[in-house]
Protein backbone atom coordinates (compact mmCIF):
# COMPACT_ATOMS: atom_id res chain seq x y z
CA UNK A 1 0.00 0.00 0.00
CA UNK A 2 2.70 2.39 1.03
CA UNK A 3 4.58 1.70 -2.18
CA UNK A 4 1.47 2.24 -4.22
CA UNK A 5 0.85 5.57 -2.47
CA UNK A 6 4.37 6.76 -3.08
CA UNK A 7 4.06 5.63 -6.66
CA UNK A 8 0.84 7.57 -7.13
CA UNK A 9 2.26 10.68 -5.44
CA UNK A 10 4.87 11.38 -8.05
CA UNK A 11 2.52 11.80 -10.95
CA UNK A 12 0.28 13.95 -8.73
CA UNK A 13 3.18 16.15 -7.90
CA UNK A 14 3.87 16.43 -11.59
CA UNK A 15 0.31 17.39 -12.29
CA UNK A 16 0.51 19.95 -9.46
CA UNK A 17 3.58 21.36 -11.12
CA UNK A 18 1.65 21.48 -14.35
CA UNK A 19 -1.13 23.43 -12.63
CA UNK A 20 1.38 25.77 -11.00
CA UNK A 21 0.51 28.93 -12.91
CA UNK A 22 -3.17 28.67 -11.86
CA UNK A 23 -2.28 27.93 -8.25
CA UNK A 24 0.28 30.72 -8.17
CA UNK A 25 -2.27 33.15 -9.49
CA UNK A 26 -4.73 32.06 -6.83
CA UNK A 27 -2.14 32.30 -4.03
CA UNK A 28 -1.04 35.74 -5.17
CA UNK A 29 -4.63 36.92 -5.25
CA UNK A 30 -5.33 35.63 -1.75
CA UNK A 31 -2.07 37.05 -0.46
CA UNK A 32 -2.82 40.48 -1.76
CA UNK A 33 -6.28 40.44 -0.20
CA UNK A 34 -4.98 39.10 3.06
CA UNK A 35 -2.17 41.61 3.13
CA UNK A 36 -4.46 44.54 2.54
CA UNK A 37 -7.00 43.22 4.96
CA UNK A 38 -4.41 42.64 7.62
CA UNK A 39 -2.89 46.05 6.99
CA UNK A 40 -6.34 47.60 7.45
CA UNK A 41 -6.88 45.67 10.67
CA UNK A 42 -3.46 46.51 12.10
CA UNK A 43 -3.71 50.16 11.15
CA UNK A 44 -7.17 50.43 12.67
CA UNK A 45 -5.99 49.05 16.01
CA UNK A 46 -2.94 51.32 15.93
CA UNK A 47 -5.03 54.36 15.05
CA UNK A 48 -7.35 53.76 18.00
CA UNK A 49 -4.25 54.10 20.19
CA UNK A 50 -2.84 57.11 18.38
CA UNK A 51 -6.11 59.04 18.45
CA UNK A 52 -6.61 58.34 22.16
CA UNK A 53 -2.98 59.27 22.88
CA UNK A 54 -3.70 62.60 21.19
CA UNK A 55 -6.96 62.99 23.21
CA UNK A 56 -8.59 63.23 19.78
CA UNK A 57 -11.77 61.54 20.93
CA UNK A 58 -13.85 62.36 17.86
CA UNK A 59 -11.36 60.70 15.53
CA UNK A 60 -11.33 57.70 17.85
CA UNK A 61 -15.11 57.43 17.64
CA UNK A 62 -14.91 57.69 13.83
CA UNK A 63 -12.90 54.46 13.89
CA UNK A 64 -15.67 52.68 15.79
CA UNK A 65 -18.56 50.78 14.21
CA UNK A 66 -22.13 51.97 14.83
CA UNK A 67 -22.66 48.87 17.01
CA UNK A 68 -19.45 49.45 18.97
CA UNK A 69 -19.20 47.89 22.44
CA UNK A 70 -16.41 48.80 24.83
CA UNK A 71 -15.54 47.18 28.14
CA UNK A 72 -12.69 47.31 30.61
CA UNK A 73 -12.53 44.08 32.57
CA UNK A 74 -10.25 42.41 35.04
CA UNK A 75 -10.13 39.56 37.49
CA UNK A 76 -10.22 40.44 41.17
CA UNK A 77 -8.34 37.90 43.30
CA UNK A 78 -9.75 39.69 46.35
CA UNK A 79 -13.34 38.95 45.32
CA UNK A 80 -12.48 35.87 43.26
CA UNK A 81 -14.56 37.07 40.35
CA UNK A 82 -14.40 39.01 37.11
CA UNK A 83 -15.12 42.71 37.36
CA UNK A 84 -16.29 45.09 34.63
CA UNK A 85 -14.97 48.59 35.25
CA UNK A 86 -16.36 50.30 32.18
CA UNK A 87 -19.09 49.15 29.81
CA UNK A 88 -20.38 51.38 27.03
CA UNK A 89 -21.94 51.26 23.60
CA UNK A 90 -20.93 53.86 21.03
CA UNK A 91 -23.34 56.48 22.33
CA UNK A 92 -22.24 55.85 25.92
CA UNK A 93 -18.63 56.15 24.87
CA UNK A 94 -19.34 59.42 23.07
CA UNK A 95 -21.14 60.81 26.13
CA UNK A 96 -18.17 59.85 28.30
CA UNK A 97 -15.51 61.21 25.97
CA UNK A 98 -17.44 64.46 25.42
CA UNK A 99 -17.59 65.15 29.14
CA UNK A 100 -14.00 64.23 30.04
CA UNK A 101 -12.47 67.61 29.08
CA UNK A 102 -14.77 69.22 31.67
CA UNK A 103 -13.08 67.20 34.40
CA UNK A 104 -9.78 67.53 36.23
CA UNK A 105 -7.42 64.80 35.10
CA UNK A 106 -3.75 64.27 35.77
CA UNK A 107 -3.54 63.47 32.06
CA UNK A 108 -4.49 67.07 31.34
CA UNK A 109 -2.32 68.47 34.18
CA UNK A 110 0.95 66.68 34.95
CA UNK A 111 1.04 63.71 32.58
CA UNK A 112 0.68 62.54 29.03
CA UNK A 113 -0.47 59.03 28.25
CA UNK A 114 0.95 56.77 25.55
CA UNK A 115 -0.23 53.34 24.54
CA UNK A 116 2.27 50.79 23.24
CA UNK A 117 0.74 47.99 21.28
CA UNK A 118 1.80 44.61 19.90
CA UNK A 119 -0.72 42.80 17.73
CA UNK A 120 -0.35 39.14 18.66
CA UNK A 121 -2.95 37.23 16.64
CA UNK A 122 -5.55 37.95 13.95
CA UNK A 123 -8.22 35.37 13.16
CA UNK A 124 -10.78 35.88 10.42
CA UNK A 125 -14.34 34.65 10.46
CA UNK A 126 -15.40 32.10 7.84
CA UNK A 127 -16.84 34.75 5.55
CA UNK A 128 -13.95 37.15 6.24
CA UNK A 129 -16.21 39.97 7.45
CA UNK A 130 -14.88 39.88 10.99
CA UNK A 131 -11.40 39.75 12.45
CA UNK A 132 -10.71 38.77 16.03
CA UNK A 133 -7.55 40.47 17.17
CA UNK A 134 -5.59 39.92 20.36
CA UNK A 135 -2.96 42.52 21.23
CA UNK A 136 -0.65 43.21 24.12
CA UNK A 137 -0.97 46.70 25.55
CA UNK A 138 1.22 48.76 27.80
CA UNK A 139 0.11 52.21 28.86
CA UNK A 140 2.75 54.68 29.99
CA UNK A 141 2.57 58.00 31.80
CA UNK A 142 5.15 60.62 30.92
CA UNK A 143 5.46 63.56 33.27
CA UNK A 144 5.37 66.96 31.62
CA UNK A 145 7.85 68.19 34.23
CA UNK A 146 11.18 66.53 33.47
CA UNK A 147 9.78 63.92 31.10
CA UNK A 148 10.18 60.80 33.23
CA UNK A 149 8.11 57.86 31.95
CA UNK A 150 6.43 55.29 34.16
CA UNK A 151 4.38 52.23 33.35
CA UNK A 152 0.72 52.83 34.20
CA UNK A 153 -0.82 49.54 33.14
CA UNK A 154 -0.29 46.21 31.40
CA UNK A 155 -3.33 44.84 29.58
CA UNK A 156 -4.58 43.03 26.51
CA UNK A 157 -6.99 44.17 23.85
CA UNK A 158 -9.49 41.58 22.68
CA UNK A 159 -10.93 43.30 19.61
CA UNK A 160 -13.45 42.44 16.95
CA UNK A 161 -12.95 44.34 13.74
CA UNK A 162 -15.76 44.61 11.20
CA UNK A 163 -14.59 44.37 7.58
CA UNK A 164 -17.43 45.84 5.58
CA UNK A 165 -17.57 47.90 2.40
CA UNK A 166 -13.80 47.83 2.01
CA UNK A 167 -13.41 49.45 5.41
CA UNK A 168 -12.22 48.22 8.79
CA UNK A 169 -13.99 49.53 11.88
CA UNK A 170 -13.79 48.61 15.54
CA UNK A 171 -16.88 46.61 16.46
CA UNK A 172 -15.95 45.64 19.99
CA UNK A 173 -13.07 46.05 22.39
CA UNK A 174 -12.46 44.37 25.69
CA UNK A 175 -9.53 45.89 27.55
CA UNK A 176 -8.47 43.12 29.89
CA UNK A 177 -6.31 44.59 32.64
CA UNK A 178 -3.48 42.87 34.43
CA UNK A 179 -2.62 46.05 36.32
CA UNK A 180 -5.42 47.08 38.64
CA UNK A 181 -3.71 49.81 40.59
CA UNK A 182 -3.47 52.72 38.20
CA UNK A 183 -0.69 55.03 39.34
CA UNK A 184 -0.94 57.80 41.91
CA UNK A 185 -4.07 59.38 40.52
CA UNK A 186 -5.80 56.77 38.39
CA UNK A 187 -7.14 57.50 34.93
CA UNK A 188 -10.29 59.18 33.73
CA UNK A 189 -9.33 58.31 30.19
CA UNK A 190 -10.19 54.83 28.94
CA UNK A 191 -7.39 52.75 27.48
CA UNK B 1 -2.20 91.13 48.82
CA UNK B 2 0.78 88.72 48.67
CA UNK B 3 2.31 87.71 51.99
CA UNK B 4 5.88 88.26 53.14
CA UNK B 5 7.83 85.44 54.84
CA UNK B 6 6.82 86.81 58.25
CA UNK B 7 3.17 87.07 57.29
CA UNK B 8 3.25 83.58 55.79
CA UNK B 9 4.62 82.10 59.00
CA UNK B 10 2.39 83.87 61.49
CA UNK B 11 -0.54 82.07 63.02
CA UNK B 12 -3.89 82.76 61.35
CA UNK B 13 -6.17 85.31 62.96
CA UNK B 14 -8.64 82.58 63.83
CA UNK B 15 -9.11 80.53 66.99
CA UNK B 16 -6.61 77.59 67.17
CA UNK B 17 -9.53 75.19 66.65
CA UNK B 18 -9.97 76.68 63.16
CA UNK B 19 -6.62 75.77 61.58
CA UNK B 20 -3.96 73.09 61.83
CA UNK B 21 -0.19 73.14 61.49
CA UNK B 22 0.68 71.52 58.14
CA UNK B 23 3.37 69.42 59.85
CA UNK B 24 0.67 67.13 61.26
CA UNK B 25 0.53 65.79 57.70
CA UNK B 26 4.25 65.52 57.04
CA UNK B 27 6.14 64.82 60.25
CA UNK B 28 7.55 61.31 60.72
CA UNK B 29 7.60 61.52 64.54
CA UNK B 30 3.96 62.51 64.66
CA UNK B 31 3.12 59.66 62.28
CA UNK B 32 4.78 57.09 64.53
CA UNK B 33 2.91 58.54 67.48
CA UNK B 34 -0.36 58.24 65.55
CA UNK B 35 0.36 54.54 65.00
CA UNK B 36 0.70 54.00 68.72
CA UNK B 37 -2.00 56.34 70.04
CA UNK B 38 -4.62 56.07 67.32
CA UNK B 39 -4.25 53.17 64.84
CA UNK B 40 -3.52 50.57 67.50
CA UNK B 41 -6.34 51.81 69.74
CA UNK B 42 -9.44 52.42 67.61
CA UNK B 43 -11.81 50.06 65.80
CA UNK B 44 -11.18 49.86 62.09
CA UNK B 45 -13.24 48.46 59.26
CA UNK B 46 -11.33 45.81 57.33
CA UNK B 47 -13.85 44.18 54.97
CA UNK B 48 -17.48 43.24 54.40
CA UNK B 49 -18.91 39.89 55.49
CA UNK B 50 -19.74 39.06 51.86
CA UNK B 51 -16.01 38.86 51.17
CA UNK B 52 -16.02 35.65 53.22
CA UNK B 53 -19.51 34.30 52.40
CA UNK B 54 -18.88 30.58 53.00
CA UNK B 55 -17.47 28.46 55.79
CA UNK B 56 -13.65 28.35 55.59
CA UNK B 57 -13.45 31.44 53.36
CA UNK B 58 -10.58 33.73 54.27
CA UNK B 59 -9.59 37.24 53.28
CA UNK B 60 -6.12 38.67 53.76
CA UNK B 61 -6.35 42.27 54.98
CA UNK B 62 -4.01 44.91 56.23
CA UNK B 63 -4.76 46.68 59.49
CA UNK B 64 -4.34 50.45 59.54
CA UNK B 65 -1.32 49.94 61.81
CA UNK B 66 0.21 48.06 58.87
CA UNK B 67 -0.20 44.64 60.52
CA UNK B 68 -1.06 41.71 58.23
CA UNK B 69 -4.45 40.24 59.15
CA UNK B 70 -6.43 37.18 58.17
CA UNK B 71 -10.22 37.34 58.37
CA UNK B 72 -11.71 33.83 58.37
CA UNK B 73 -15.23 32.43 58.53
CA UNK B 74 -15.28 29.25 60.58
CA UNK B 75 -17.35 26.10 60.18
CA UNK B 76 -19.65 27.67 62.81
CA UNK B 77 -20.07 30.61 60.34
CA UNK B 78 -18.50 32.99 62.84
CA UNK B 79 -16.02 35.51 61.46
CA UNK B 80 -12.74 35.70 63.34
CA UNK B 81 -9.58 37.67 62.72
CA UNK B 82 -5.98 36.70 63.39
CA UNK B 83 -2.58 38.15 62.70
CA UNK B 84 -1.54 36.70 59.37
CA UNK B 85 1.70 35.66 60.99
CA UNK B 86 2.97 32.22 61.85
CA UNK B 87 3.85 31.85 65.56
CA UNK B 88 6.80 29.63 64.58
CA UNK B 89 9.22 31.90 62.74
CA UNK B 90 6.98 34.67 61.56
CA UNK B 91 6.11 33.92 57.96
CA UNK B 92 2.77 35.12 56.64
CA UNK B 93 0.32 32.25 56.59
CA UNK B 94 -1.90 33.31 53.67
CA UNK B 95 -0.24 34.90 50.67
CA UNK B 96 -3.34 35.02 48.43
CA UNK B 97 -5.75 37.96 48.86
CA UNK B 98 -8.61 35.51 49.47
CA UNK B 99 -9.39 31.81 49.39
CA UNK B 100 -11.03 28.88 51.12
CA UNK B 101 -9.16 26.50 53.40
CA UNK B 102 -10.19 24.14 56.19
CA UNK B 103 -6.66 24.24 57.47
CA UNK B 104 -4.21 27.07 57.11
CA UNK B 105 -0.78 25.60 56.55
CA UNK B 106 2.28 27.81 56.66
CA UNK B 107 4.39 27.16 53.56
CA UNK B 108 7.66 27.54 55.44
CA UNK B 109 7.78 24.53 57.79
CA UNK B 110 4.21 23.26 57.37
CA UNK B 111 2.73 24.09 60.75
CA UNK B 112 -1.08 24.05 60.42
CA UNK B 113 -3.90 25.99 62.06
CA UNK B 114 -7.67 25.64 62.10
CA UNK B 115 -10.18 28.44 61.50
CA UNK B 116 -10.44 29.06 65.26
CA UNK B 117 -6.73 29.85 65.41
CA UNK B 118 -5.66 26.61 67.10
CA UNK B 119 -2.39 25.09 66.00
CA UNK B 120 -3.29 21.58 64.83
CA UNK B 121 0.05 20.39 63.54
CA UNK B 122 3.68 20.96 64.30
CA UNK B 123 5.91 18.99 61.99
CA UNK B 124 7.97 16.43 64.00
CA UNK B 125 6.60 17.98 67.18
CA UNK B 126 7.75 15.27 69.64
CA UNK B 127 11.19 14.93 68.09
CA UNK B 128 11.80 18.66 68.02
CA UNK B 129 10.13 19.96 71.13
CA UNK B 130 9.65 16.83 73.30
CA UNK B 131 7.39 18.13 76.09
CA UNK B 132 8.84 21.63 76.23
CA UNK B 133 6.31 23.22 73.88
CA UNK B 134 3.05 21.96 72.49
CA UNK B 135 0.43 22.97 69.93
CA UNK B 136 -1.70 24.67 72.55
CA UNK B 137 1.10 27.16 73.22
CA UNK B 138 1.39 28.34 69.65
CA UNK B 139 -2.08 29.31 68.42
CA UNK B 140 -2.59 32.31 66.16
CA UNK B 141 -2.88 35.79 67.69
CA UNK B 142 -6.60 36.55 67.66
CA UNK B 143 -7.76 40.11 67.09
CA UNK B 144 -11.04 41.44 68.47
CA UNK B 145 -13.65 41.30 65.72
CA UNK B 146 -17.21 42.55 65.55
CA UNK B 147 -19.79 43.31 62.89
CA UNK B 148 -21.77 46.53 62.52
CA UNK B 149 -25.23 46.81 60.94
CA UNK B 150 -25.05 45.94 57.25
CA UNK B 151 -22.39 43.26 57.78
CA UNK B 152 -19.22 45.37 58.01
CA UNK B 153 -16.31 43.59 59.67
CA UNK B 154 -14.41 45.68 62.20
CA UNK B 155 -11.32 44.79 64.17
CA UNK B 156 -9.39 46.23 67.06
CA UNK B 157 -5.84 45.12 67.89
CA UNK B 158 -6.20 46.51 71.41
CA UNK B 159 -7.52 43.68 73.62
CA UNK B 160 -8.64 46.23 76.19
CA UNK B 161 -10.76 48.28 73.79
CA UNK B 162 -14.41 49.15 74.44
CA UNK B 163 -17.29 47.72 72.38
CA UNK B 164 -17.63 48.57 68.67
CA UNK B 165 -21.09 50.04 69.15
CA UNK B 166 -19.73 52.48 71.69
CA UNK B 167 -17.01 53.50 69.24
CA UNK B 168 -19.44 54.08 66.34
CA UNK B 169 -21.65 56.08 68.71
CA UNK B 170 -24.68 56.25 66.42
CA UNK B 171 -22.79 57.82 63.51
CA UNK B 172 -24.14 55.17 61.13
CA UNK B 173 -27.75 55.42 62.33
CA UNK B 174 -28.59 57.50 59.26
CA UNK B 175 -28.17 54.25 57.27
CA UNK B 176 -30.41 52.30 59.63
CA UNK B 177 -32.97 51.35 56.96
CA UNK B 178 -30.52 51.05 54.08
CA UNK B 179 -28.37 48.60 56.06
CA UNK B 180 -31.20 46.46 57.39
CA UNK B 181 -33.83 46.13 54.66
CA UNK B 182 -31.86 43.68 52.53
CA UNK B 183 -28.41 42.13 52.98
CA UNK B 184 -25.54 43.91 51.29
CA UNK B 185 -22.94 42.39 49.00
CA UNK B 186 -19.58 43.58 47.76
CA UNK B 187 -19.52 44.31 44.04
CA UNK B 188 -16.22 46.11 43.54
CA UNK B 189 -12.82 46.39 45.17
CA UNK B 190 -9.75 48.31 44.15
CA UNK B 191 -7.03 50.31 45.80
CA UNK B 192 -4.57 53.08 45.20
CA UNK B 193 -1.28 54.01 46.82
CA UNK B 194 -1.14 57.77 46.94
CA UNK B 195 1.86 59.88 47.96
CA UNK B 196 -0.11 61.83 50.51
CA UNK B 197 -1.21 61.81 54.13
CA UNK B 198 -4.24 59.75 55.14
CA UNK B 199 -5.81 62.69 56.96
CA UNK B 200 -5.79 64.78 53.80
CA UNK B 201 -7.83 62.08 52.07
CA UNK B 202 -10.22 61.87 54.97
CA UNK B 203 -10.52 65.69 55.14
CA UNK B 204 -11.52 65.63 51.46
CA UNK B 205 -14.17 63.04 52.17
CA UNK B 206 -15.58 65.17 54.97
CA UNK B 207 -15.75 68.70 53.62
CA UNK B 208 -18.29 69.29 50.89
CA UNK B 209 -16.80 72.47 49.43
CA UNK B 210 -14.19 70.43 47.55
CA UNK B 211 -17.16 69.41 45.39
CA UNK B 212 -16.24 72.46 43.32
CA UNK B 213 -13.42 70.21 42.06
CA UNK B 214 -15.88 67.66 40.66
CA UNK B 215 -17.81 68.57 37.54
CA UNK B 216 -20.10 65.68 38.42
CA UNK B 217 -20.90 66.93 41.93
CA UNK B 218 -21.23 70.55 40.87
CA UNK B 219 -23.97 69.53 38.49
CA UNK B 220 -25.80 66.83 40.47
CA UNK B 221 -25.57 68.50 43.88
CA UNK B 222 -23.93 71.92 44.39
CA UNK B 223 -26.16 73.66 41.87
CA UNK B 224 -29.33 72.01 43.14
CA UNK B 225 -31.82 73.61 45.54
CA UNK B 226 -31.36 72.77 49.19
CA UNK B 227 -27.69 71.82 48.83
CA UNK B 228 -26.31 74.56 51.10
CA UNK B 229 -28.93 73.86 53.78
CA UNK B 230 -27.47 70.45 54.62
CA UNK B 231 -26.26 70.36 58.20
CA UNK B 232 -23.47 68.29 59.70
CA UNK B 233 -24.11 66.10 62.71
CA UNK B 234 -21.27 65.26 65.01
CA UNK B 235 -20.89 62.16 67.17
CA UNK B 236 -18.48 60.95 69.82
CA UNK B 237 -14.97 59.76 68.91
CA UNK B 238 -14.61 62.25 66.05
CA UNK B 239 -17.31 60.86 63.75
CA UNK B 240 -19.83 62.82 61.68
CA UNK B 241 -22.62 62.53 59.16
CA UNK B 242 -24.48 65.06 57.03
CA UNK B 243 -28.10 65.65 56.16
CA UNK B 244 -29.28 63.59 53.18
CA UNK B 245 -29.94 65.24 49.85
CA UNK B 246 -31.78 64.37 46.67
CA UNK B 247 -29.29 64.11 43.84
CA UNK B 248 -30.11 65.26 40.30
CA UNK B 249 -28.07 62.86 38.20
CA UNK B 250 -29.94 64.06 35.12
CA UNK B 251 -28.23 67.45 35.46
CA UNK B 252 -24.81 65.99 34.64
CA UNK B 253 -23.90 65.72 30.95
CA UNK B 254 -22.10 62.43 31.54
CA UNK B 255 -25.37 60.60 32.19
CA UNK B 256 -26.99 61.76 28.97
CA UNK B 257 -29.65 63.69 30.90
CA UNK B 258 -31.02 60.64 32.68
CA UNK B 259 -31.99 60.40 36.32
CA UNK B 260 -30.96 57.20 38.10
CA UNK B 261 -33.80 54.81 38.70
CA UNK B 262 -32.78 51.70 40.56
CA UNK B 263 -32.55 53.13 44.08
CA UNK B 264 -31.56 51.34 47.28
CA UNK B 265 -33.88 49.17 49.42
CA UNK B 266 -34.90 51.05 52.55
CA UNK B 267 -33.69 54.35 51.12
CA UNK B 268 -34.73 56.91 48.57
CA UNK B 269 -34.07 56.35 44.88
CA UNK B 270 -31.56 59.16 44.61
CA UNK B 271 -30.90 60.22 48.21
CA UNK B 272 -27.23 60.85 48.90
CA UNK B 273 -26.02 60.16 52.44
CA UNK B 274 -22.61 59.92 53.99
CA UNK B 275 -20.86 59.37 57.31
CA UNK B 276 -17.17 59.77 58.07
CA UNK B 277 -15.70 57.91 61.00
CA UNK B 278 -12.47 58.83 62.73
CA UNK B 279 -9.76 58.23 61.70
CA UNK B 280 -9.98 56.70 58.22
CA UNK B 281 -13.43 55.41 57.27
CA UNK B 282 -16.08 56.74 54.92
CA UNK B 283 -19.56 55.44 54.12
CA UNK B 284 -20.98 57.13 51.04
CA UNK B 285 -24.35 56.12 49.59
CA UNK B 286 -25.36 57.44 46.20
CA UNK B 287 -28.06 55.06 45.08
CA UNK B 288 -27.85 52.60 43.53
CA UNK B 289 -24.39 51.98 45.02
CA UNK B 290 -22.58 52.35 48.32
CA UNK B 291 -18.90 53.25 48.55
CA UNK B 292 -16.71 52.46 51.53
CA UNK B 293 -13.23 53.95 51.91
CA UNK B 294 -10.69 52.61 54.34
CA UNK B 295 -6.99 53.39 54.57
CA UNK B 296 -3.69 51.91 55.55
CA UNK B 297 -1.29 54.78 56.22
CA UNK B 298 2.22 53.61 55.30
CA UNK B 299 4.00 56.80 56.29
CA UNK B 300 3.23 60.50 56.61
CA UNK B 301 3.33 60.87 52.83
CA UNK B 302 2.22 57.44 51.64
CA UNK B 303 -1.23 55.89 52.04
CA UNK B 304 -3.05 52.86 50.72
CA UNK B 305 -6.68 53.79 50.03
CA UNK B 306 -9.03 50.83 49.66
CA UNK B 307 -12.28 51.39 47.80
CA UNK B 308 -15.19 49.02 48.10
CA UNK B 309 -18.42 49.18 46.15
CA UNK B 310 -21.49 47.48 47.59
CA UNK B 311 -24.80 46.46 46.12
CA UNK B 312 -27.65 44.27 47.29
CA UNK B 313 -27.40 40.53 47.76
CA UNK B 314 -29.92 38.88 45.45
CA UNK B 315 -29.79 41.58 42.78
CA UNK B 316 -30.99 40.38 39.39
CA UNK B 317 -28.23 40.40 36.75
CA UNK B 318 -29.79 43.55 35.25
CA UNK B 319 -29.90 45.30 38.64
CA UNK B 320 -26.33 44.30 39.40
CA UNK B 321 -25.17 45.60 36.03
CA UNK B 322 -26.91 48.92 36.67
CA UNK B 323 -25.43 49.26 40.16
CA UNK B 324 -22.02 48.43 38.79
CA UNK B 325 -22.28 50.88 35.93
CA UNK B 326 -23.48 53.76 38.14
CA UNK B 327 -20.89 52.96 40.82
CA UNK B 328 -18.04 52.85 38.34
CA UNK B 329 -19.05 56.04 36.53
CA UNK B 330 -18.10 58.00 39.65
CA UNK B 331 -16.19 55.71 41.96
CA UNK B 332 -14.60 53.01 39.80
CA UNK B 333 -10.92 53.13 38.82
CA UNK B 334 -11.93 54.89 35.60
CA UNK B 335 -14.67 56.89 37.31
CA UNK B 336 -14.83 60.65 37.47
CA UNK B 337 -14.47 61.47 41.17
CA UNK B 338 -11.76 59.37 42.80
CA UNK B 339 -9.12 60.39 40.33
CA UNK B 340 -9.95 64.07 40.84
CA UNK B 341 -9.77 63.69 44.61
CA UNK B 342 -6.47 61.85 44.35
CA UNK B 343 -4.95 64.69 42.29
CA UNK B 344 -6.03 67.16 44.98
CA UNK B 345 -4.44 65.32 47.90
CA UNK B 346 -1.29 64.54 45.92
CA UNK B 347 -1.09 68.23 45.02
CA UNK B 348 -1.48 69.26 48.68
CA UNK B 349 1.37 66.98 49.69
CA UNK B 350 3.59 68.19 46.82
CA UNK B 351 3.28 71.71 48.18
CA UNK B 352 3.34 71.26 51.96
CA UNK B 353 6.08 68.67 52.27
CA UNK B 354 8.68 70.91 50.67
CA UNK B 355 10.54 73.70 52.42
CA UNK B 356 11.16 74.34 56.08
CA UNK B 357 8.80 77.27 56.44
CA UNK B 358 5.73 76.18 58.26
CA UNK B 359 2.29 76.83 56.90
CA UNK B 360 -1.23 76.45 58.22
CA UNK B 361 -4.21 74.65 56.77
CA UNK B 362 -7.46 76.51 57.38
CA UNK B 363 -10.56 74.86 58.77
CA UNK B 364 -12.27 78.14 59.48
CA UNK B 365 -15.60 78.20 57.62
CA UNK B 366 -18.61 78.89 59.83
CA UNK B 367 -21.77 79.01 57.81
CA UNK B 368 -24.04 76.55 59.54
CA UNK B 369 -24.61 74.56 56.36
CA UNK B 370 -23.02 72.26 53.83
CA UNK B 371 -19.76 74.18 53.64
CA UNK B 372 -19.15 74.59 57.36
CA UNK B 373 -15.78 73.33 58.62
CA UNK B 374 -17.28 71.87 61.79
CA UNK B 375 -16.71 68.46 60.19
CA UNK B 376 -12.93 69.06 60.14
CA UNK B 377 -12.75 70.88 63.44
CA UNK B 378 -14.50 67.96 65.10
CA UNK B 379 -11.99 65.50 63.60
CA UNK B 380 -8.98 67.51 64.78
CA UNK B 381 -10.38 67.96 68.23
CA UNK B 382 -10.48 64.15 68.51
CA UNK B 383 -6.99 63.88 67.00
CA UNK B 384 -5.64 66.44 69.47
CA UNK B 385 -7.26 64.63 72.40
CA UNK B 386 -5.84 61.25 71.44
CA UNK B 387 -2.39 62.59 70.59
CA UNK B 388 -2.16 64.88 73.62
CA UNK B 389 -1.08 67.65 71.24
CA UNK B 390 -2.86 70.56 69.66
CA UNK B 391 -3.27 70.09 65.89
CA UNK B 392 -2.73 73.85 65.55
CA UNK B 393 0.46 73.78 67.61
CA UNK B 394 1.68 70.16 67.71
CA UNK B 395 5.17 71.02 68.96
CA UNK B 396 4.01 73.56 71.54
CA UNK B 397 5.90 76.35 69.80
CA UNK B 398 3.17 78.98 70.05
CA UNK B 399 2.83 78.33 73.75
CA UNK B 400 6.60 78.64 74.18
CA UNK B 401 6.67 81.97 72.29
CA UNK B 402 3.77 83.28 74.36
CA UNK B 403 5.63 82.38 77.56
CA UNK B 404 8.77 84.32 76.53
S1 LIG C 1 7.39 29.97 59.98
FE1 LIG C 1 5.51 28.99 59.71
S2 LIG C 1 5.93 26.91 59.97
FE2 LIG C 1 7.80 27.90 60.33
FE1 LIG D 1 -14.50 64.11 46.23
Amino acid sequence: MATTKTATKKPRSKSAAAAKPTLKKKVEFRFETLFEREKAVRELIARTCLTMDAYDFNSYLDLCHEDFQYTITTYSPELRKDIIWLDHDKMGMKTLLDVLPLHASDHFLRLTMSRHLSVYTIDYSANDTRASVVSGLQVFNTAKDGGVTELLSVAKYFDTVALEGGKASLLSREVRLDTRMLGETGSLIPF
Amino acid sequence: MPQSATQWGRTPSLPPTHYVDSRIYTDQTLFEEEQEKIFEKVWSLVCHESEVPNAYDFRRCQHMSGKELLVIRGKDMKIRTFYNQCPHRGNVIAFEPSGNAKRLTCIFHLWSFDTKGNCVEITREKEGFQDRLSKKDVGLREVKTDLSAGGFVWVNVDDDCGPLEEFIDGSLDCFQHEFSTKPLEIISYHKAIVPSNYKLWHDTNRELYHEYLHRHNRMVAVMQPGYFDRLYHIFGNGHMSADPMDTRYDAYEGYGGEQRKLGWPGGGDTIHKFSDLFPTMTFNLRPPALRIDTMVPLGPDKTIIEYRGLGIKGDTPAERAERFCDHNAVWGPFGRNLSEDQIAVVGQMMAIKTGRDNSYILHGREENGAHDDICLRHYYSEWSKRMGRSAADPFNEQAAVAAE
